[in-house]
């Protein structure tokens, strides 16, 4: 009965520096594109620095590679590396190449100086690695922020236009809000189970009886809410139009994407690892956001003139498309929400590549007369943005149909098939806007077209170096990616569907 | 290359030849959409050969393979696969599918020259490829029935090319709407079968057939009488035939692919197909060699009195598809896939051939008009006559083996079926009678206008202006509608087959074709190279592969020769020897002509009951259902409701961050109130 002295000395943590490779890839991306950001000459910082970016992500992909299949805990249980980390990754860091390229060139990063722009992202996708690792209420909350601060700098990248800080300011105090009830929910369920090890939490509620504590339910209900802030699910969407809208366009494609994927990710790990033992207590309620999350998303969208604004209220739909597949608390849930996250990604940036691509070619923003007699100026962009929001629409033969419907089978095979049914039923309330922006696309004439055949022709502007007015080569490249892809995995979404099949293995289900 | 790789390749090429015509449309020279649409039809001949290889070089037993890219469904038991099914049978149309249409696009490539739809033309061939070979390959029904759609959508489109005319696109919608009843069939067939047996695929039908059903069972009985009005829709049998002299409309070679390799012989696939549903549900089957049998004999009558060249091609096509069906119902599949391949070939070529007589004609398609072409159009005449013979069954032709075949095996099974062999031999008769009425009017007899033009000038005939032949009085152009050379037939320049050597190349092979190809199953099994390739397709069949009775054989065979000879001879007698004969017998029983030249009144029937009734259905729920429960509840309500919601949810998103944080903070306190409810 005696204690060992060293056992109080906590021995120094082992470290698998091989598992935590893409989060040190992106840190170490992060200082270098901030170093390089400094320097004189011009042409370095808004060239290099871009490219750092890009290498760092293609870095992270690779490690995620490398690491691929393996299922480890690493520090001590702080983070755990497993198939549905680095799916999620590969979709964080896949939008942050694409987010990259379509900052490459924009008004944002040249406001804030390219090297603070870039790493900030860099940073932000670290944050999100660690989300999505987590095993831990600590190195959750850390995470968390380590996503929110850098997303709350980037939304008002733009220092010179007032909409952008006004972005970045509502989403700094409204996140905080979101944050102190996520931090105040971790407080309340350490101590109500006196863990906060997500397995150990889970040990302890079962054990303890505790599904209908107070302190424990008082938690339960802190979390839900806060990470339903962060993965802006109504009512809690609130700051998502706002912010989307007024934030520069390359960062709100980051964040329809990236973020989202952060916060499910670690929604699914909290919830369907933590606090399983309580299911039956939170999925009526997360049910409940689902059911409101889809009908305010979708009703939100129609009429809005702003593009961003429309596509800001279609994440919330499709976020509450998503939670469908959360609900189910099966494995084919989880997988249906990787593979949706996936698909959906695709039209979704390919959509914010053409807005960008208006923005800069036109004096009407993100308006939606922006985009009117794009079918006979630049056929490709319309094809694009036409996939695209057949794609979101859902479809057949896009990426975004067997999106859903793999989410669909998911629903009915876990016995919310009338869920599904209220998601299908709202999917054709989403017609309403997304149709009319193809509509505006191929029906509304421009002016007759001055400089003859009327409109640029395929990859045009080749020079990297476009002059200003010009939308620049890469967009129309990503775009057309993408478009493709869309068009790809619609018909042979296969591949898709394999790379997801393992992402529940480290949940448990 | 693997045996699946391969069939997905045959589905690829045309897919892929239709996408790069479509999108890159007008950047496209006419010529490089001409060549890029045969090639890529031409690609998936190849393929399909590559196919029959890896497939005969599998045992026998093991030759149908399924492959599948993808679930397309998997959930609750219900498994629907994106693949396909590759059997002998499939393999064998996929072979006469990519061949014939290979030729016809070459053909096209010639004919359309000068048409200003050019491009657009050759994408919507493609897609009309494209769409026949999923519905052969598709490996389930719901692949067949999106095939079968497709096929539908693409006769509309090609049917209604020449757009600007109205009676082109009032055939076009017409096809496109007797398609579609035949669709609902297939799909309410389609859907008994899954209620019962919950299976889609071939193999488990298959399998399974027997075990959920008695014998003769009347729901299976209902599913396949339903499949079978898809299957009669699409191959122009009695009471759906209506579509199909109509889609003459469509350019010659349209006419040739639709009649030839595709479409119409979709209903004969089907029928094979599903040979175990069938043969394990006999009334169906018999309805449905009954049904084949009346068609052939109405569709040859009605073939005897036509004027318009290719509406008398039209009907014979009708008719000869009666016989396959009759064939392939009443399980003389050898003898049905005979005949449908052999025809597939001399299809084609007539159509070919009247198209550059047409050609030559400037337009006019009437017989009346036609005489003496023999001269004029030298080419074209034996490729004509080549077809003819075939068509007719002359003996030692092609036609001639595979229709004898066809016939023996229905009357080898006895009984009741030797009402249907007796019908096919009458309708044998007629065959040969409208063939050559049709060669003796055109090519016989003093060259008329356009021959003389063509014999003299070496150029086709050019009418002042050009007019729409289906409009007005046929024979005589004055009175019909004229219209613009640029879109309608046949652009500005005529082409026919003694000028334009993609033409002549197209049916070089088809006339050898239509006159050897018999001899690959021979009678007295003296060759069965057919019957041998397909016998894994139809080993669980439960009537006689190959009935074994020579001297029935024999005597069809010696039946055939004399009906054939015999007809011919009285036909060159009636047109050629005494032609005032057939205006005689015309005036000697004017109702018959009367039945005849009006199609047995089908289209009136169908307009008194059907198409009035609809319309007055439909304007009276358009006045009162409509407006007041659809337009004024139910859309103006799910509307409203919308709006309404779409409105509070702008009111609640005020850009205050005070109002969204205290929405956030009375969110969480409803969430809590509802947990500690709940707990207590």
């Amino acid at each position: 009965m005696s204690f060992s002295v060293a056992a109080a000395v906590p021995a120094a943590p082992y470290i698998d520096w091989a598992g935590l490779s893409p989060l040190l890839a992106l840190l170490g991306g992060a200082i270098v594109a901030l170093i390089v950001g400094l320097a004189g000459p011009r042409a370095i910082r808004t060239q290099v620095v871009p490219l750092v970016s890009l290498v760092t992500f293609a870095a992270a992909i690779g490690c995620v590679i490398a690491l691929w299949g393996q299922s480890i805990v690493l520090i001590e249980g702080a983070l755990q590396l497993d198939p549905l980390t680095l799916i999620l990754m590969l979709v964080i860091c896949g939008a942050g190449i694409i987010s990259t390229l379509l900052a490459w060139r924009d008004q944002a990063a040249d406001e804030i100086a390219h090297g603070e722009f870039f790493s900030l992202m860099l940073l932000g996708s670290a944050g999100m690695f660690v989300l999505v690792a987590s095993r831990d209420l600590v190195t959750t909350f850390v995470g968390l922020e380590l996503l929110s601060l850098p997303l709350y700098i980037l939304c008002a990248s733009r220092v010179r236009a007032e909409r952008s800080l006004e972005a970045g300011l509502k989403y700094l105090i409204v996140g905080s809000v979101g944050s102190a009830t996520v931090l105040y929910g971790f407080a309340l369920l350490y101590g109500a189970t006196g863990q906060t090890g997500y397995s150990e939490i889970a040990a302890a509620i079962a054990s303890n009886g505790l599904a209908t504590d107070p302190l424990f339910l008082t938690a339960v209900a802190m979390c839900t809410v806060g990470f339903a802030f962060k993965a802006s699910l109504a009512p809690f969407h609130q700051w998502t139009p706002d912010v989307y809208e007024g934030a520069p366009t390359p960062v709100t494609a980051f964040m329809s994407v990236a973020t989202k994927a952060a916060a499910f990710g670690v929604i699914i790990r909290l919830f369907d690892v933590a606090l399983r033992p309580a299911a039956e207590t939170w999925e009526p309620i997360w049910v409940a956001i689902a059911l409101i999350t889809m009908v305010v998303g979708n009703v939100g969208a129609l009429r809005q003139p702003s593009m961003k604004r429309m596509l800001a209220y279609s994440s919330v739909a499709q976020a509450g498309y998503v939670l469908v597949g959360f609900v189910l608390v099966t494995d084919l849930g989880v997988q249906a929400i990787c593979s949706y996250l996936i698909l959906y990604s695709l039209g979704n940036l390919a959509a914010f590549a053409v807005v960008i691509a208006r923005e800069r070619e036109t004096d009407e923003g993100d308006n939606i007369s922006a985009l009117r007699g794009l079918g006979s100026e630049r056929p490709v962009l319309a094809l694009v943005m036409t996939m695209a929001m057949l794609s979101l629409a859902g479809i057949p033969a896009t990426a975004g149909f067997m999106a859903k419907l793999r989410l669909i089978e998911a629903a009915a095979a876990g016995d919310y098939a009338w869920l599904a049914a209220v998601l299908v039923i709202l999917s054709v309330v989403s017609l309403a806007y997304y149709l009319p922006v193809v509509a505006t696309i191929w029906r509304g004439e421009t002016e007759p077209a001055a400089d003859g055949a009327g409109g640029v022709p395929v990859l045009a502007g080749g020079a990297p170096d476009a002059e200003p007015g010009r939308a620049g080569w890469e967009l129309t490249l990503i775009g057309a990616v993408l478009a493709i892809a869309v068009l790809v995995f619609g018909i042979i979404p296969q591949p898709v569907f394999n790379l997801v099949a393992s992402a529940a293995r480290g949940l448990g289900l | 290359m693997s045996l699946s790789l391969a069939a997905w390749l045959v589905l690829a090429c045309p897919l892929t030849g239709m996408l790069t015509i479509a999108l890159l449309g007008k950047k496209l020279s006419p010529r490089a959409a001409g060549t890029i649409g045969t090639a890529a039809i031409a690609l998936a001949f190849v393929f399909a050969v590559i196919t029959l290889i890896q497939l005969q070089a599998l045992p026998s037993e093991a030759r149908a393979a399924t492959t599948s890219l993808w679930d397309l469904v998997n959930v609750d038991g219900v498994k629907i696969q994106l693949g396909l099914y590759v059997d002998p049978l499939s393999t064998f149309m996929i072979l006469v599918v990519t061949g014939v249409s290979t030729l016809i696009h070459l053909y096209s490539v010639g004919y359309m020259q000068t048409d200003a739809g050019y491009v657009r033309y050759f994408s919507y061939l493609n897609f009309f490829v494209f769409s026949m070979l999923l519905l052969v390959l598709a490996g389930n029904l719901v692949l067949l029935i999106i095939g079968w759609a497709f096929v539908g959508a693409a006769s509309y489109m090609l049917v209604s090319y020449w757009y600007r005319r109205d009676t082109a696109t009032a055939a076009g919608i017409k096809a496109f709407v007797m398609n579609v009843v035949g669709d609902i069939g297939l799909v309410l067939g389609t859907l008994l079968l899954f209620k019962t047996m919950g299976v889609l695929d071939y193999g488990q039908l298959f399998s399974g057939a027997h075990a959920a059903f008695e014998k003769d069972a009347p729901e299976l009985v209902i599913a396949m009488l339903l499949i079978l009005v898809g299957a009669f829709a699409k191959s122009a049998q009695i009471p759906f035939q209506t579509w199909l002299p109509d889609a003459m409309e469509g350019p010659t070679p349209v006419s040739s692919l639709i009649h030839a390799a595709t479409m119409v012989t979709a209903g004969v696939y089907l029928i094979g197909r599903l040979h175990v549903l069938f043969e394990w549900a006999p009334t169906a089957a018999a309805v449905g060699a009954i049904i084949g049998a009346l068609t052939l004999l109405v569709a040859g009558s009605i073939g005897l009195v036509m004027t318009d060249l290719k509406r008398v091609i039209a009907y014979s096509t009708m008719s000869q598809i009666g016989y396959m069906i009759m064939g392939v119902s009443a399980a003389a599949y050898v003898g049905g896939f005979f005949h449908m391949m052999t025809h597939a070939f001399f299809k084609a070529l007539l159509f070919m051939a009247a198209g550059s007589v047409i050609s030559a004609m400037g337009g006019n398609q009437s017989l009346n008009n036609m005489s003496g072409f023999r001269k004029a159009l030298p080419f074209t005449f034996v490729c004509f006559l080549a077809g003819g013979f075939a068509l007719s069954a002359f003996p030692l032709f092609s036609g001639f083996f595979s229709k004898d075949t066809l016939l023996f095996e229905v009357g080898a099974r006895g009984g009741w079926y030797w009402g249907l062999y007796v019908a096919g031999y009458v309708g044998a008769a007629f065959t040969v009678f409208y063939t050559w009425r049709m060669i003796y009017r055109a090519f016989w007899g003093e060259p008329c206008k356009e021959a003389q033009v063509v014999i003299e000038s070496g150029h086709a005939y050019h009418p002042a202006e050009h007019t729409n032949p289906h409009t007005g009085n046929e024979d005589d152009p004055s009175t019909q509608e004229v219209e613009d050379s640029e879109v309608g037939f046949p652009g500005k320049e005529h082409k026919y087959a003694e000028t334009t050597w993609q033409m002549r190349y197209a049916m070089i092979p088809l006339a050898i074709l239509a006159v050897v190809a018999g001899v690959i199953q021979l009678p007295f099994g003296i060759t069965d190279v057919l019957s041998s390739f397909l016998e894994p397709t139809f080993a669980n069949t439960i009537v006689a592969y190959e009935p074994d009775q020579p001297g029935l054989e024999a005597f069809g065979l010696i039946l055939s020769s004399v009906i054939a000879i015999v007809s011919l001879a009285c036909a060159y007698w009636i047109w050629v020897r005494r032609p005032g004969t057939s205006a005689a017998i015309q005036a000697r029983l004017p109702w018959l002509h009367r039945l005849f030249i009006n199609k047995w009144y089908f289209d009136e029937f169908y307009s008194i009951f059907v198409v009035r009734p609809v319309i007055w259905i439909g304007r009276w729920a358009h006045d009162s259902f409509e407006r007041v429960v659809i337009n004024g509840a139910l859309i103006g309500g799910t509307s409203g409701l919308v709006k309404a919601g779409s409105a509070a949810v702008r009111a609640v998103q005020t850009g205050l961050i005070r109002s969204y944080a205290a929405i956030v903070i009375g969110g969480l306190s409803v969430v809590l109130l509802y947990f500690l409810v709940r707990a207590l």
